[in-house]
């Protein structure tokens, strides 16, 4: 239970920070109009992932899928915000 | 829709360790919002100068030019309330060199750290309702709750979902206490759902915004979050000094100016209510003023140059930004800003259905773990029927101290922030002593009592302290002093059947409870 409710927190933080990023970045239009809409929706978002995360049979697997989703989301977010996509 | 069984039993403890955790803030939370939503109602009710008339433009303008001269600091940045807008004093306030805010009023100009001519009965309220009466740390932990609440709505949600719509109106009264106590909870859970996910939403960003910025800033916003951020939030653009001297144009123009301005974007009812002026004295002075809109989620807000009175930017209902759309709505939204008494009155309620939605989760948690065959209770269950009875009817009687304390203290001459918080918090930790010592049903009892006793003393002070009896403020038509002593006297008896049924449920039900009247 500590753990799936731990990977929901910690590597579900990021989790939730790639997914409203990739939603604010790639939405057409500038990032800055979607800053308060995205801040709002982080909560609820994070809200989610937390509790996503009991679905996991157990920490382990919780702590390295959302590890590895968060990684990623974050990741293909700063490739495209480098490489000028999304702006 | 299907769920595992083992799904299903993960978000059951989910469910009831977060809401063990969180429940007791969020009791607090609600039983103090829901009297906050009348906040304005409150300030008058506890002001010793209980109808005064409001001030004219003019007057404000006095205060705003005396306060100007006599404190450079304000010409940098200074807000004002406009006269009527939450007091019938307007009030200036700013920042001195080490951050401090300073507040001024009319014949009060010298800039003082406390809000002048303010009763401090309804701040203490709204503390207890953001931070539980706890400084600076008690917003982060109440943001913190707010998340742990979304956490219990979805988890509460999935385990009540393969029965939702059977028992969407199942009230079953009788002897299976535990079936009672899961339908009233389930019936008011599922009816006020989407006014609970949005204050889940809403409670955590208005606690947690600043934080969560600075951590998804470097993350997700490559570090220019904080610069883009002024232009999302505030409507006046940031505008350098000019370095040449101006006079300001009267403060009449700007208030005219802008309901101009809002009537041609169609807010025909904008209603300044309060303005924040920079760089005054200086040829680029601006001023921008927010106001009220009475037909829109959330008020809006006019930028002009404070000295030619020309529009420079506008952010209103029906024409503002995505950003300024979902700011105004988010704030609106938590403050029941929108929709007038009915929709106060309607938050009032489901705040109120809220604090007991959190209380009779926790009889739940104790009744599901009722050993039906003995006497004997665990250590826990004893436990948290003493935490339920002391933490949350305790709150109900030291709010209600709080009132009687605000309009008895003036009396004594003592000082009233003061007293107030020590009636206020003196009477919950005697309440939450007294029922770690007692039995569960006996300190229910007697706290419901109690309650009764001091919320039905709140209209007779008042009466006592003022003059303004109920009976008087409803013939001279003020609505808002007389529902405070009405509803407090609704309360008082609400409390009162309530301590008659927990002596009917010590004297005749079921014998192996913690609720029985022999557990000590």
């Amino acid at each position: 239970m500590w753990a799936r409710a731990s990977a929901g927190v910690v590597p579900g933080f990021f989790l939730a920070a790639a997914l409203v990023g990739l939603g604010c970045w790639v939405l057409p239009g500038p990032w800055q109009s979607t800053i308060v809409a995205g801040l709002v929706a982080f909560f609820p978002v994070w809200i989610g992932v937390i509790c996503a995360a009991f679905r996991f049979p157990d920490g382990k697997q919780a702590w390295g899928w959302l590890g590895a989703l968060a990684l990623l989301g974050l990741g293909l977010l700063w490739l495209l915000q480098m490489s000028g996509w999304v702006r | 829709m299907k769920l595992k069984p083992a799904t299903l039993r993960t978000f059951t403890s989910v469910h009831s360790w977060v809401g063990l955790v969180a429940g007791f803030a969020l009791f607090v939370a609600f039983y103090a919002g829901a009297i906050t939503v009348f906040q304005p109602d409150v300030q008058r009710w506890a002001n010793p100068h209980a109808t005064p008339s409001t001030a004219t433009l003019a007057e404000a303008q006095q205060l705003l030019d005396e306060v100007l001269a006599q404190h450079p600091e304000a010409r940098d940045h200074v807000g004002m309330t406009f006269p009527g807008y939450e007091m019938a004093q307007p009030m200036a306030y700013w920042q001195d060199s080490d951050g401090t805010w300073l507040f001024a009023s009319p014949g009060n100009t010298a800039g003082s750290p406390a809000e002048p001519d303010v009763a401090p009965l309804p701040e203490l309220i709204n503390e207890l309702h953001y931070a539980l009466g706890i400084p600076r740390a008690g917003t982060w932990l109440m943001g913190v709750v707010s998340l742990l609440y979304g956490v219990a709505l979805v988890s509460g949600f999935v385990i009540h979902l393969p029965r939702l719509a059977k028992d969407l109106f199942a009230l079953r009264p009788g002897r299976n206490l535990k079936r009672f106590w899961q339908d009233t909870h389930n019936v008011i859970g599922v009816l006020s759902l989407p006014f609970h996910v949005m204050f889940a939403v809403t409670g955590a960003v208005l606690c947690l915004l600043l934080v969560a910025m600075l951590a998804l800033n470097p993350l997700i916003y490559q570090g220019q979050l904080m610069t883009a951020s002024s232009a999302a939030m505030n409507t006046a653009p940031t505008v350098a000094k000019a370095g040449t001297a101006a006079p300001l144009a009267s403060l009449a123009t700007w208030h005219a100016r802008s309901i101009a301005v809002a009537r041609e974007h169609g807010d025909a009812a904008f209603e300044p209510g309060y303005l924040k002026l920079a760089h005054a004295g200086d040829a680029h002075a601006v001023v921008e003023i927010t106001g009220s809109s009475p037909r829109a989620l959330g008020g809006g807000s006019v930028a002009l140059d404070a000295v030619s009175g020309a529009v420079l930017a506008t952010q209103l209902p029906g024409s503002r930004d995505a950003n300024h759309a979902t700011l105004a709505a988010t704030y609106a939204l938590h403050f029941a800003d929108y929709g007038g008494a009915a929709v106060r009155w309607l938050y009032f309620l489901l705040g109120l259905g809220g604090a007991f939605l959190f209380y009779s989760g926790n009889l739940l948690w104790i009744e599901s773990r009722r050993r039906r065959r003995q006497a004997e209770q665990g250590r826990a269950q004893l436990h948290m029927a003493r935490a339920t009875v002391g933490i949350c009817i305790g709150v109900c009687v030291a709010v209600s101290a709080a009132f009687v304390a605000a309009q008895v203290l003036p009396m004594l001459g003592w000082n009233v922030a003061t007293g107030q918080r020590w009636a206020c918090f003196g009477s919950w930790a005697l309440c939450a002593l007294w029922a770690a010592r007692r039995a569960p049903v006996k300190a229910a009892r007697e706290l419901l009592w109690l309650a009764a006793i001091v919320t039905a003393l709140v209209p007779v002070v008042h009466g006592i302290a003022t003059g303004w009896w109920l009976w008087r403020s409803a013939a001279a038509g003020h609505g808002g002093l007389f529902a405070i002593d009405m509803g407090a006297l609704a309360m008082a008896f609400a409390f009162a059947s309530l301590a008659r049924a927990v002596a009917r449920r010590a004297r005749r039900d079921q014998p192996n409870s913690v609720w029985a009247g022999t557990v000590a």
